[in-house]
């Protein structure tokens, strides 16, 4: 608690400038000119942002810091408005500083201005913050098969274990712990948290119904999953309160010289007066104040002001909420002064300003009035309690209600002269108004102090009904004035909205923000807003149709918002235009430029292409409306009141120790990361067996990030503690014996595994024994003794990746035929002579399908006996190969067939022969083709295009076009270029028997490699640097998984062919192949290609490098005067091999 | 071709070669690697296609790095082919990958016939500076015989890696500028290539110390 005070980064903004290129090249990113900085924050605390403005932020949670009215925006139907507390998830950020965001509290997703936001991400509730965002991911991506997600509950274990995870930070895991019994607020909101989570787990079990057809009435799986979003949405809302209420109950234990009101609201005149004169004024002083641990006695009254109004502002986070402390006297006071303070600030504001129009002045006096009014009614309740301070709390309530009345008046006064004769009120005319209105918030604050010590003797009342008003005036009086202007209302909204922001930020609070004094039509008298509010808040009514509402929030959900326009500039009048203009175009600009992620941040890629496209289009969307409050609150509220056995259920499932908070998942709900036993914790669920792929997965590349020794330790702990949670323990103790059972069978390496066995031995006879049928830990022990004397259990051939038993059934039907080898007579005799040590066959003496296919099996062979785990960490890099024989075989087989074709033809002298050599190995080529042996494939083209045998041209002049026209598609699959982009797509039809070039996979591994980091850092979104180093640090798996899926594509292709195999022809081939291999030459290609200058000497005046070295290094000169330069070059080369 | 869009960019290829375990492919990775994407996947097309902006001028660059596969020396020349520019990695802890690295651009400048093919030296693993076997002094007069900038990187902390592309790039854009007149020097007439290996020499003079220091 006392810690996360001031680790919330409150004073942080959301990316303002999203330059995350300002690292080295300058030249290198092309979107430098199409930054800008986004319009001005609301407060000055830009100094602080500014250092933020090199780092690249991402938020995915933000927490309104000012209120935000949309109306006076053209975009309103785009844009969203914003309360002060408003927690909204991130979707995406457009550069210009816009967020398109989901409000958690309605579930309305529409685009706000981040400077009007801070991060939200208290550690607390950063696990639940996280779950929220996978849950959304989950729910809402389309790649998710529904049937598969919501046939079990595996999907709410992530919210559920942040909900835990909350609960334990803040000491509220147990209902009997101390913080839970000290307070009610606090024993409310927890309550309101598990009967939130109970209703979600109901709407999850209506799913499952769903799924299996048994739910009845049938609902639109949409639906639920709708209700589902929102409760989760709300669960967080809950957590994000119970959060305030500690926060704010820990700062009420701190001493209370906060109620030393007199002076301090001198302090907030003057500001607001500083406010009047000059509009940037710093704030972070005062925001600061915020942060600053309460325990300390502060000397100047004016933080403590500050920090004491602010908590509670935040204590009414999210329009649904509806505590105990509002109904507090104290907390309903200071709530509607915060309030008044608010208009008035914001009021003060907009005198400022050069010039306004009448409605906006009409308006912004009307919410100063009507938040006046329900001060004066919290006053008068007061007034009504206590009877012995009457007298001087009496004449302070009079003096207010006499400066609100003023104020008023002045302002008709002066509408009323605007309609007589301009627009626009001037500037020069608003000094009476200036007065007034600082006289207001003098006299409030006097007032307020009077108020509080009466409270302070009678002590702290409930207060649920307020009288009416207690302002009896008609403020329809301004409506008259301002209703003959009203159609001319100019958009200098843009500038003013900001203003407002500004100024209310100073004292500004939640409660009715300037939005809802909007909403009503000017032309009727000022409804009494937070009155209204609050008895409707006491008298939950349940919405009319419920179904309906949850639908067409869920279609608002899920349709995008399409923004082009920039944030509301704060700046004074005349600089607003300008700066209008000028990010419009730079806007226009970026979607003109090639988009790439570096333009927005948004937290995956998918959603930031999504977003881009929506800032290209030019014409807003108008399917969002601004979001008309919906009915979300309510209706939990009614939901969750009969649930009290769920609750429980919810209790028992809080209570079970898990690691699920520790897990990553990615949009499509795969596990990205995780800490061991979290991963352990995955394998081994209760309620549905673990997906083969990530337990195939784990089982191959487990040893990677983790000793077999600790895995081993990780399981039976798991076993262990799982005991406490009767519910599952069975399902899950069977899960770890299948876990131990199959890596002892089919995945054990007994170099690195036998450490293991120390532990899962007398697991097996001990507690595993008793815990499960005594034949389980026998057969364990059966098992364990067999490995540990050596013996292999299963052939390691079969592994488990990729592989599926259909797949094999299909493709190798072991009653076709083999295809008979095609060998002629002359063919066998020249074999059996070669055999019989004789005349060796030249490769034109072979049948070339004959061939092709003996290769094809020659090669498989060695492919289809390629292990798993040679593929590993690149293995095969290190120590010459010694611990992947197979991938060595299958790479020197690949090169020695490349290096016997080059021999072939370049050693045929004769030009005519040489050709026919050519063609032979043409039409190989495209038996390999045909037989979808790429390696063979590839290790012929390379040959046949290597500059040795290309540049032969009198030889290929001797072969057909036709000949050489077949050799085009040849050369397409055997392009190395968009990362071999041809030969992926041909594989990726491919079913079995089907020989990939080896080649690609190690490539691609490699990369994986290096190019993926072992762990990832559990940060929850943020990546600001104190953060990243508070994160839990957890095993990169996804890392692990793109191998896995790497080599299970690999897999899936060792299927030997179905060919006969032709012994001597494949020893005849083992010796060709071994012959060039062997034949001692240093640099074959080197000696291939003097070889083939020796054959076809080069045609044209060879280039001399005449010019002398530089430098008086021994270099040989490289003269190729002749041709038979290349031999005083290679010569002097290879003598001395290094000469450097 | 997704990246020509506004203005006509340069699409390069650029081959990155050296021994197995130099840490070639950690530099690639490091280059093309999208901060942002959370993930790298290396089986998808765009997986080596980069496009920056050299000297104000727009380039993609199609890397080619073929880590893993050193062990199939005849694919070398095909690789070899694709290339335009070459990145010839080597580690500072490593005398032997040095020498590789000169076998290698043997078999360029046979490859391509062409004595100024755009190559950049560049020595990895600068930061394990004390296992440190090739002297820096070494990797200069390397530079200077081959008439090619040496960097020495390090992939890990991420130093000198976009320089030494960027680099290629301006070498493989220079090259472009003179119309091609190095893509056929073998049926160019003798003093034509004298002069445009002497301009780019004098050229290289121009920019000054080429060598980077860390």
């Amino acid at each position: 608690m006392q810690d996360s005070g001031s680790n919330r980064p409150s004073l942080q903004v959301a990316p303002l400038a999203l330059n995350r290129l300002n690292k080295g090249g300058t030249q290198q990113y092309p979107y430098k000119q199409s930054e800008m900085t986004p319009p001005q924050t609301p407060s000055s605390s830009q100094e602080d942002l500014s250092e933020d403005q090199g780092s690249p932020t991402f938020h995915n949670f933000l927490r309104a810091h000012y209120p935000f009215d949309n109306s006076a925006l053209d975009d309103s139907n785009i844009t969203m408005p914003l309360d002060r507390g408003d927690i909204l998830m991130v979707h995406s950020i457009h550069t210009t500083g816009w967020a398109d965001g989901t409000l958690l509290a309605t579930g309305s997703r529409g685009w706000v201005p981040t400077n009007y936001c801070e991060s939200y991400e208290p550690e607390e509730i950063r696990g639940l913050l996280h779950a929220l965002i996978n849950f959304w991911d989950l729910l809402r991506s389309p790649s998710v098969d529904d049937r598969e997600l919501f046939s079990s509950q595996e999907y709410l274990r992530g919210m559920i274990a942040g909900i835990r995870h909350l609960l334990q930070r803040t000491n509220c895991l147990h209902k009997e712990s101390s913080t839970v019994q000290r307070s009610d607020l606090v024993r409310r909101c927890r309550k309101e948290i598990t009967s939130e989570t109970s209703s979600l787990v109901r709407a999850a079990r209506r799913m499952q119904e769903l799924q299996h057809g048994t739910l009845d009435p049938p609902q639109d799986p949409n639906d639920i999953c709708d209700e589902m979003v929102l409760k989760a949405c709300q669960i967080v809302l809950k957590g994000v309160q119970l959060i305030d209420t500690l926060e704010e109950e820990r700062r009420n234990r701190a001493p209370a010289s906060v109620r030393v009101m007199d002076t301090v609201t001198e302090g907030s005149v003057a500001s607001s007066f500083d406010l009047a004169q000059s509009l940037p004024l710093p704030l972070n002083r005062r925001l600061s104040s915020f942060s600053r641990p309460p325990t300390r006695t502060e000397p100047s009254p004016q933080g403590h002001r500050v920090s004491s109004s602010l908590s509670h502002r935040v204590s009414l986070a999210g329009p649904s909420s509806y505590t105990r402390p509002q109904f507090l006297v104290s907390e309903r006071l200071s709530r509607s002064h915060d309030a008044f303070l608010s208009h008035i600030g914001s009021f003060i504001g907009r005198l400022s300003l050069q010039s306004q129009s009448c409605p906006e002045l009409a308006s912004a006096i009307k919410q100063c009035a009507s938040s006046g009014s329900e001060l004066l009614a919290v006053v008068d309740a007061v007034g009504t309690h206590s009877h012995s301070n009457c007298a001087a709390l009496a004449l302070a309530r009079s003096i207010l209600c006499e400066r609100i009345h003023e104020l008023v008046h002045a302002a008709r006064d002066s509408l009323v002269q605007a309609a007589s004769d301009e627009d626009l009120i001037m500037p020069h005319g608003n000094k009476e108004l200036l007065m007034s209105a600082t006289g207001c918030v003098r006299s409030a604050g006097d007032c307020i102090a009077k108020v509080r010590n009466a409270i302070e003797r009678l002590g702290d009342f409930e207060l649920v009904e307020l009288e009416s008003s207690g302002l009896d005036m008609d403020l329809s009086i301004l409506d008259a004035a301002a209703r003959t202007r009203e159609r001319k209302q100019s958009h200098v909204g843009l500038s003013e909205t900001a203003s407002v922001a500004e100024s209310t930020g100073t004292t500004g609070s939640r409660t009715p923000g300037p939005r809802h004094a909007h909403t009503p039509s000017l032309d009727k008298p000022l409804p009494e807003i937070p009155a209204m509010e609050l008895s409707q808040e006491a008298n939950p009514s349940p919405p009319p149709s419920r179904p309906e509402s949850q639908h067409s929030q869920g279609s608002r959900l899920n349709s995008l918002p399409k923004l082009s326009t920039t944030l509301p500039p704060a700046a004074t009048e005349n600089s607003h235009d300008h700066e209008y203009l000028h990010s419009t175009r730079v806007d226009s600009m970026i979607a003109s430029s090639a988009g790439s992620s570096a333009t927005y941040l948004s937290r995956d890629s998918e959603t930031s292409i999504v977003s881009q496209a929506s800032t290209r289009a030019t014409t807003p969307d108008h399917t969002l409306v601004p979001r008309p409050k919906p009915s979300v609150s309510e209706l939990s509220a009614t939901a969750s009141s009969t649930l009290t056995e769920e609750v429980e259920e919810v209790e028992s499932r809080l209570m079970e120790k898990t690691y699920v908070h520790e897990l990553m998942f990615n949009k499509e709900g795969h596990v990205t990361g995780g800490s061991l036993p979290a991963l352990v914790e995955r394998l081994t669920t209760h309620e549905a067996a673990p997906d083969t792929v990530f337990l195939s997965t784990f089982y191959l590349t487990f040893r990677l990030f983790c000793t077999p020794t600790k895995l081993a330790e990780t399981l039976i702990d798991r076993f262990d503690y799982v005991g406490d949670s009767p519910r599952m323990s069975g399902a899950v103790r069977l899960r770890v014996y299948n876990f131990f059972k199959g890596w002892l069978e089919t995945h054990w390496r007994d170099e690195t595994d036998r450490e293991a066995l120390v532990l899962i031995l007398p697991f097996a006879e001990g507690r595993l024994s008793h815990a499960l049928p005594a034949a389980t830990g026998r057969r364990l022990v059966e098992l364990a003794k067999r490995v540990s004397s050596g013996t292999c259990l299963v052939p390691r051939l079969v592994s488990s990746m990729g592989k599926t038993n259909t797949a094999i059934a299909q493709h190798i039907a072991s009653d076709t035929p083999l295809p008979p080898p095609i060998t002629s007579k002359t063919q066998q005799n020249a074999l059996n002579a070669f055999k019989a040590g004789g005349y060796t066959p030249s490769i034109l003496d072979i049948d070339p399908l004959e061939l092709a296919r003996q290769l094809t099996i020659k090669q498989m062979s060695i492919f289809s006996s390629i292990m798993p785990e040679e593929l590993l960490a690149q293995k095969w890099m290190k120590n010459g190969g010694v611990e992947t024989p197979h991938v060595k075989a299958m790479s020197s087989l690949t090169t020695g067939i490349s290096n016997w074709v080059a021999c072939t033809i370049l050693y045929t002298e004769e030009i005519k022969k040489r050709a026919a050599v050519i063609k032979q190995w043409i039409k190989i080529a495209n038996h390999c083709y045909e037989l979808h042996n790429y390696d063979s494939l590839l290790a012929i083209m390379c040959t046949l295009q290597s500059t040795t045998i290309s540049r032969l041209r009198k030889t290929w002049d001797l072969i057909s076009t036709r000949r050489k026209d077949t050799l085009k598609p040849l050369q397409e699959v055997s392009d190395t270029s968009f990362n071999y982009k041809a030969l992926r797509a041909r594989l990726h039809e491919h079913v079995s028997p089907c020989l990939p070039f080896l080649g690609m996979y190690l490539t691609d591994l490699s990369f994986v490699e290096v190019g993926n980091p072992a762990t990832r850092q559990m940060t929850h979104g943020s990546e600001t640097g104190d953060q990243r180093a508070s994160g839990l640090t957890v095993v990169n798996f996804d890392k692990h998984s793109l191998t896995a899926k790497i080599i299970g594509e690999l897999q899936r292709f060792q299927i030997p062919y179905r060919l006969a195999e032709h012994a001597d022809m494949q020893e005849w081939l083992s010796v060709q192949i071994d012959g060039v291999r062997e034949s001692g030459k240093v640099n074959v290609q080197r000696e291939n290609y003097r070889k083939s200058l020796a054959l076809e000497p080069r045609e044209t005046v060879p280039r001399t490098t005449l010019e002398p070295m530089p430098t008086p290094t021994p270099t040989p000169t490289t003269s190729r005067g002749d041709f038979f330069g290349w031999m005083t070059r290679e010569r002097s080369q290879t003598n001395t091999p290094a000469p450097l | 071709m997704p990246a020509r869009r506004l203005q006509p960019s340069r699409e390069f290829h650029v081959v990155v070669l050296g021994a197995g375990g130099v840490g070639k492919s950690c530099l690639t990775a490091q280059f093309v690697h999208n901060e942002w994407v959370e993930s790298y996947d290396p089986t998808i097309e765009d997986s080596y296609r980069t496009q920056l902006q050299v000297d104000g001028r727009q380039v993609v660059l199609e890397i080619l790095d073929t880590a893993g596969t050193e062990q199939f020396v005849a694919m070398r020349d095909l690789y070899m082919k694709t290339g335009q520019g070459f990145l010839l990695v080597f580690s500072i802890t490593s005398q032997a990958s040095l020498e590789e690295i000169a076998s290698l651009r043997d078999e360029i400048i046979r490859i391509k016939d062409d004595e100024n093919v755009p190559i950049v030296i560049v020595g990895n693993k600068a930061d394990l500076e004390e296992n440190r076997q090739v002297p820096r002094a070494r990797g200069f007069s390397v530079s200077q015989r081959w008439d090619a900038p040496y960097y020495e990187s390090s992939a890990r902390t991420r130093t000198n890696v976009e320089e030494c592309f960027i680099d290629l790039c301006r070498q493989m854009l220079r090259q472009e500028d003179e119309g091609g007149a190095d893509d056929s020097p073998t049926h160019k007439p003798e003093h034509s290539a004298y002069d445009s290996h002497k301009r780019r020499r004098r050229r290289r003079l121009r920019d000054g110390q080429r060598c980077v220091l860390l």
